[in-house]
């Protein structure tokens, strides 16, 4: 079938579209940053909340607070602490909390785990900066996901066929999977980091390996290419947004680790921001060990297809075998995370390299390295 | 692996209320297995000393980074196993640095024995670890969940509500729900030790991590098999042209092991022909779009022909053997015969494409029975010939406008000698060439040789596909193996191990009880024990209002419940 | 620092103990099933695997029946006019054919891969007199290499009276070579 010319222009048109509204999230993600809503008031150890609804007045909450603060332990109880009241919308990433019981009081007061503000409000109630960006993302999303469809229906099948339609489509994934962990997690201040991350991958992709749009060579003609192809679209595209966040632990680690030190001045405002290095530790962690089995599910599914196409599920093919070191890394990463004394930035660095391994893998392996994965369809 | 630690038998109420998991597994690697550090008594100390090192999560992850490692330039440098040619060409253009890599064994990474070593030895970790693992496991699977703690406020995550129940009762409700979401459960067993009951649940996240780990090593048994009794071959096959499945017909054959001829499928194949379309229009104009390889072929010899269209991506499965279709050229006809007319040589000859593209191609054509001289010609096959300031170039990969160009020698072709030469490559040094300018023939033209020796005629040309047939007895159970390991690294991830102890005390007004509820997350590695637990604590205290209202249906003791006893859970 | 010393110690015989398991399975798993093959095979009276029956067609159109056979030896010879150490071994098989023609031998071609007009050629250039069949599809060296190992041309096999296969030559048959496996093939109790 031939190429519908007219509908890879609106395609084309779609991804610009998306470009550009992504651009302007992140003026407003970084306007956020420098006048929004100050956040983060509360030191770690101290927080606990209670439902609104089950207090009468904000007396009653601070004196729990109180009494919370001698009762909370634990690394696993700070990261769901946040603080509800008159600081302003609910900060930090995670808004369940534990409380307690204030010793004796009898009389009725149950102090039961909060439910999690509903997103739309913590949206609302995050600034008007967040508002905007939210909406800028959200609206972003869209037109890049109607210019990936619609370049599927241009080319008649599943848009990731060479190296632009990959990373266009990787990075549609990128930016869904951010916008939901953002939202969920209440992590506004990440946005200016993903998110432009996002818009420099689109960018160099519309620019620099922009291809035309054709049908595919007889090798890549199969219903494997929807299922193989896929499932490493999405796990490239969720271990993009754990690099972006491995990255801000780093710096944050180390600017952090400097001002304890005495060797720099705290308080830019700009690091006081970010969620604190466990929580992003933690976040880079879930994400990683969301997309770590995509990832194997992905190499399993290439493995059934270079078997159908090629007489052998695993030949060492270039490509394949700098899969097996992406996974590899990331299981490493896997283990250091349990590992005494491997936490923390070591386990870090390891997470960054299965990244750069991955990287280096659709960039210069598929592209510069004759093996049996030549499809970029790049120069 | 992740750090669940089994349970230690008893916890004493209160003290470890923050670890009642016991000492966490990570603390003990860390320092090399804890032990004392005084000399080795024995042989049979150095051997535990260094198995506990070896199966520590450091050496894993040491042994990991190298597998990465090592495997780079098997990525990077161009290997044995997949393309020799490449290897060659390395060496020609790195004469100095190539054969310091060949001794490392840097051009066929995957089958060195360093490499072996590392794989090996990561296995041998991991079996060490994963064994007593699940011995540990199988027994904490029997062992009941650890005492509540007297102090539930100090678990990460604990709540509490009131109950207008006596303690035993609300315990008992508190109980109902728990097992009805499938919790195992331990109730006191010394009736001064208060009213409580220890929940615990989420055992198949180890089972998940153990299992995905075996299978890991189900995989590498599976590839060993494979590569035991299975086997590899090549084979070019020009149209009309048939071969059965046996060692001597193959061009390529790499047997496993423990192969032998008998092994081999009896199938044959017949090339009936090969079509392959081009895109004739737009930016990938001769690009291809299609490949189909019309084959016959019998199961066994006198079995019944069956027709296929072998294509990329479609492949012929013949009694377990797999046949694929990976490449295709051109073998242009020739017919030589001598002066007096007798023909000497007439086959399709394969050439070999030059320019993957464009398709233009190289080939040999060797004549040892021409007179009165051996004769032989190097040949350029050009499928769509257009000639540009006097050379021949193609400019499209089907045969629009095939033509031929020779350059033709005779003499002493060198055969004689005994020692194989290559079928693609003319040694020129017995041998004169006849004329200075190549000969260019268009399909039907005969060339006459100069000096009486004969006449060569293009007769025409044919297509040739090469096959790859493969046989690999460890395919299907890798696959199952790898599935398996998938569907444990899920559990592992998905599944948490968490307890939860309910404590009820009588309250302080003397009516009711207060029931305190606490709960822990080992390894919470999807996060959500928050939501779980909330939500958790929420059924508990509307189970105890069920209860209770349960109870004043009956019309017990209605009025002297409290107004304000009712618990409200919001949200 | 007896620790120290200790680790390296275990490491190092690790390490050691590792690459040659790592040698050993690489050896065992990957090598192929084809060590160097060997030159000549015999086969002593009562262990000689049976030869298969077939039936093909000559270089000149005519059908041959191997069963025909029976009762002569036969020297059954893998060839083809491409392949180079089979012209070079093509007048030792033309002389002992005709020497042991009156000793109730035949010689019978089994040319693979080839043409007739490019075997014929062949046979006219190198004298052989006997005939071969033509198996461009390889039906014939299937049916023996299940029965014994044949992967390469010149293959050589030598059947005795009763059918059965008294050995094989490997790679360019010597004279000598040759007649020892005649002499072998005639005795048959």
């Amino acid at each position: 079938m031939a190429v519908n010319l007219g509908l890879a222009q609106v395609s084309s048109d779609f991804m610009i579209a998306a470009l550009m509204i992504y651009s302007l999230a992140v003026l407003a993600f970084a306007g956020d940053f420098a006048f929004g809503r100050p956040r983060r008031a509360t030191r770690k150890s101290t927080a606990s909340a209670v439902t609104p609804v089950a207090l009468a007045d904000a007396d009653r909450a601070a004196e729990l607070a109180a009494v919370g603060a001698a009762g909370v332990s634990g690394a696993a109880g700070a990261a769901g602490a946040a603080v509800n009241g008159a600081g302003g919308g609910p900060s930090g990433p995670g808004a369940a909390a534990p409380a307690t019981l204030a010793a004796g009081g009898g009389g009725g007061a149950n102090a039961l785990p909060a439910r999690p503000v509903p997103p739309f409000r913590a949206i609302w109630q995050a600034g008007p900066w967040v508002r905007v960006a939210v909406t800028l993302s959200a609206v972003g999303i869209l037109a890049h996901v109607v210019a990936v469809i619609t370049r599927g229906f241009a080319v008649h099948r599943a848009p990731w066929g060479n190296m632009y339609e990959f990373v266009t489509a990787l990075t549609c994934v990128a930016a869904i999977f951010f916008v939901y962990v953002m939202i969920r997690y209440r992590a506004w201040a990440l946005g200016v980091f993903v998110m432009g991350a996002v818009v420099v991958a689109l960018g160099l992709a519309e620019t620099v390996i922009y291809t035309t749009a054709g049908p595919l060579v007889p090798a890549l003609q199969s219903y494997w290419l929807s299922i193989h192809v896929t499932a490493m679209t999405l796990s490239t595209g969720i271990f993009f947004v754990a690099a972006v966040l491995g990255i801000m632990y780093l710096v944050a680690e180390r600017y952090r680790a400097r001002v304890a030190a005495g060797k720099a001045q705290p308080g830019n405002g700009l690091l006081e921001r970010i969620p604190s290095s466990a929580q992003l530790d933690k976040l880079t962690y879930r994400t990683v060990i969301f997309g770590f089995p995509i990832w194997t599910f992905g190499v399993i599914a290439g493995a059934i297809w270079a078997d159908q196409a090629w007489g052998r599920y695993w030949g060492w093919d270039p490509v394949e075998t700098f899969a097996f070191i992406t996974w590899v890394l990331y299981a490493t990463y896997l283990h250091a995370r349990a590992t005494a004394g491997w936490r923390g930035r070591r386990a870090h660095y390891l997470q960054l390299l299965g990244f750069a391994s991955l990287t280096f893998n659709m960039l210069v392996v598929q592209v510069f390295i004759t093996g049996m994965h030549s499809y970029a369809g790049v120069g | 692996m992740t750090d669940v630690h089994a349970p230690s038998d008893t916890v004493s109420a209160g003290a470890d209320a923050t670890a009642p998991f016991g000492v966490a597994e990570t603390e003990l690697d860390g320092t090399g297995g804890g032990a004392t550090v005084g000399p080795p008594a024995a042989g049979a100390d150095w051997l535990r000393w260094g198995w506990r090192q070896l199966t520590s999560m450091r050496t894993a992850l040491v042994l990991l980074f190298l597998l990465a490692l090592g495997s780079v330039p098997g990525a990077v440098l161009p290997q044995q196993g997949s393309d020799p040619g490449a290897v060659q060409q390395y060496f020609t253009s790195h004469p100095g640095l190539a054969p310091w890599l060949n001794h490392l064994g840097l051009f066929n990474v995957f089958a060195a024995p360093w490499f072996a070593a590392i794989y090996l030895l990561l296995f041998t970790s991991l079996v060490g670890c994963v064994v007593p693992r699940t011995f540990r496991l199988a027994g904490s699977a029997r062992t009941p969940p650890p005492r509540a703690p007297r102090n539930l406020e100090r678990l990460p995550h604990s709540a509490s509500y009131s109950s207008a129940l006596p303690p035993d009762a609300a315990v008992a409700v508190a109980a109902s729900v728990l097992g009805g979401h499938r919790f195992r459960m331990r109730r006191p067993d010394a009736p001064d030790s208060g009213h409580w009951v220890s929940a615990e649940k989420g055992y198949l996240r180890e089972a998940g991590n153990l299992l995905f780990h075996l299978a890991l090593l189900g995989v590498l048994v599976s590839i060993a098999l494979g590569g035991l009794f299975g086997y590899k071959a090549d084979k070019l096959l020009v149209e009309g042209q048939q071969f059965a499945d046996t060692a001597a017909a193959l061009d390529e054959f790499h047997p496993g092991r423990l192969v032998s001829g008998s092994d081999l499928a009896p199938f044959s194949i017949t090339l009936n022909s090969f079509t392959a379309s081009y895109l004739n229009s737009g930016e990938s104009r001769g690009q291809p779009a299609a490949f189909h390889a019309y084959i016959t072929y019998t199961a066994s010899p006198g079995a019944a022909p069956h027709s296929f269209d072998l294509q990329v991506n479609h492949p012929l499965s013949v009694d377990s053997t797999k046949v694929y279709l990976i490449g295709h050229g051109y073998a242009p006809v020739f017919k030589v015969t001598t002066a007096a007319g007798q023909v000497v040589y007439d086959q399709p000859t394969p050439f070999i494409p030059a320019n993957t593209s464009t398709f233009l191609s190289d080939g040999v054509v060797k004549v040892p029975d021409a007179a009165p001289s051996q004769l032989g010609f190097m040949g350029v096959f050009v499928p769509t010939a257009v000639s540009v300031g006097g050379t021949l170039e193609s400019v499209f990969p089907a045969a629009d406008n095939p033509v031929v160009s020779l350059i033709g020698y005779s003499g002493n072709l060198g055969v004689n000698s005994g020692i194989p030469q290559s079928v693609y490559q003319l040694d020129t040094t017995g041998l004169r060439q006849l004329t200075a300018a190549p000969q260019v023939l268009l399909p039907g033209q005969t060339w006459t040789l100069p000096g009486g020796n004969g006449k060569i005629t293009f007769v025409g040309y044919k297509q040739w596909v090469s096959l790859a047939i493969t046989y690999d007895p460890g395919q299907v159970p890798a696959l199952v193996c790898g599935i398996l390991a998938l569907g444990g690294l899920l559990l592992s991830f998905l599944v948490r191990r968490r307890r939860v102890f309910v404590r009820a005390v009588p309250a302080a007004s003397g009516t009711g009880s207060v029931v305190a509820v606490g709960g822990l997350a080992r390894t919470d590695a999807s996060g959500g024990f928050e939501d779980e637990f909330a939500s958790l604590s929420a059924e508990l205290a509307a189970a105890d209002a069920a209860a209770l209202a349960a109870d004043s249906v009956g019309g017990v003791r209605q009025e002297e419940l409290e107004p304000n006893n009712q618990p409200e859970t919001g949200a | 620092m007896v620790r120290a010393k200790r680790r390296t110690v275990v490491s190092v015989a690790a390490v050691a103990a590792a690459l040659l398991t790592g040698a050993l399975v690489v050896t065992l798993t990957q090598g192929t099933g084809q060590a160097a093959d060997p030159n000549l095979v015999v086969y002593p009276v009562g262990h000689r695997p049976l030869a298969p029956d077939f039936t093909a067609t000559s270089l000149t159109g005519t059908p041959i029946r191997f069963g025909s056979y029976r009762g002569k030896v036969v020297v059954v010879n893998f060839w083809g006019s491409w392949c180079d150490p089979c012209r070079r071994e093509a007048p030792t098989l033309a002389v002992v054919a005709e020497q042991y023609r009156s000793r109730d031998v035949s010689f019978l071609g089994v040319d693979v891969s080839d043409t007739p007009a490019n075997a014929l050629a062949f046979t006219r250039k190198e004298g052989i007199t006997y005939p071969s069949v033509n198996d461009s599809g390889y039906a014939v060296t299937a049916d023996f290499g299940r029965v014994v190992l044949v992967s390469a041309t010149p293959t050589t096999i030598v059947v005795d009276r009763t059918g059965h296969i008294a050995g094989e030559i490997y790679g360019t048959a010597t004279y000598s070579e040759l007649t020892s496996l005649l002499g072998e093939a005639a005795v048959t109790t």
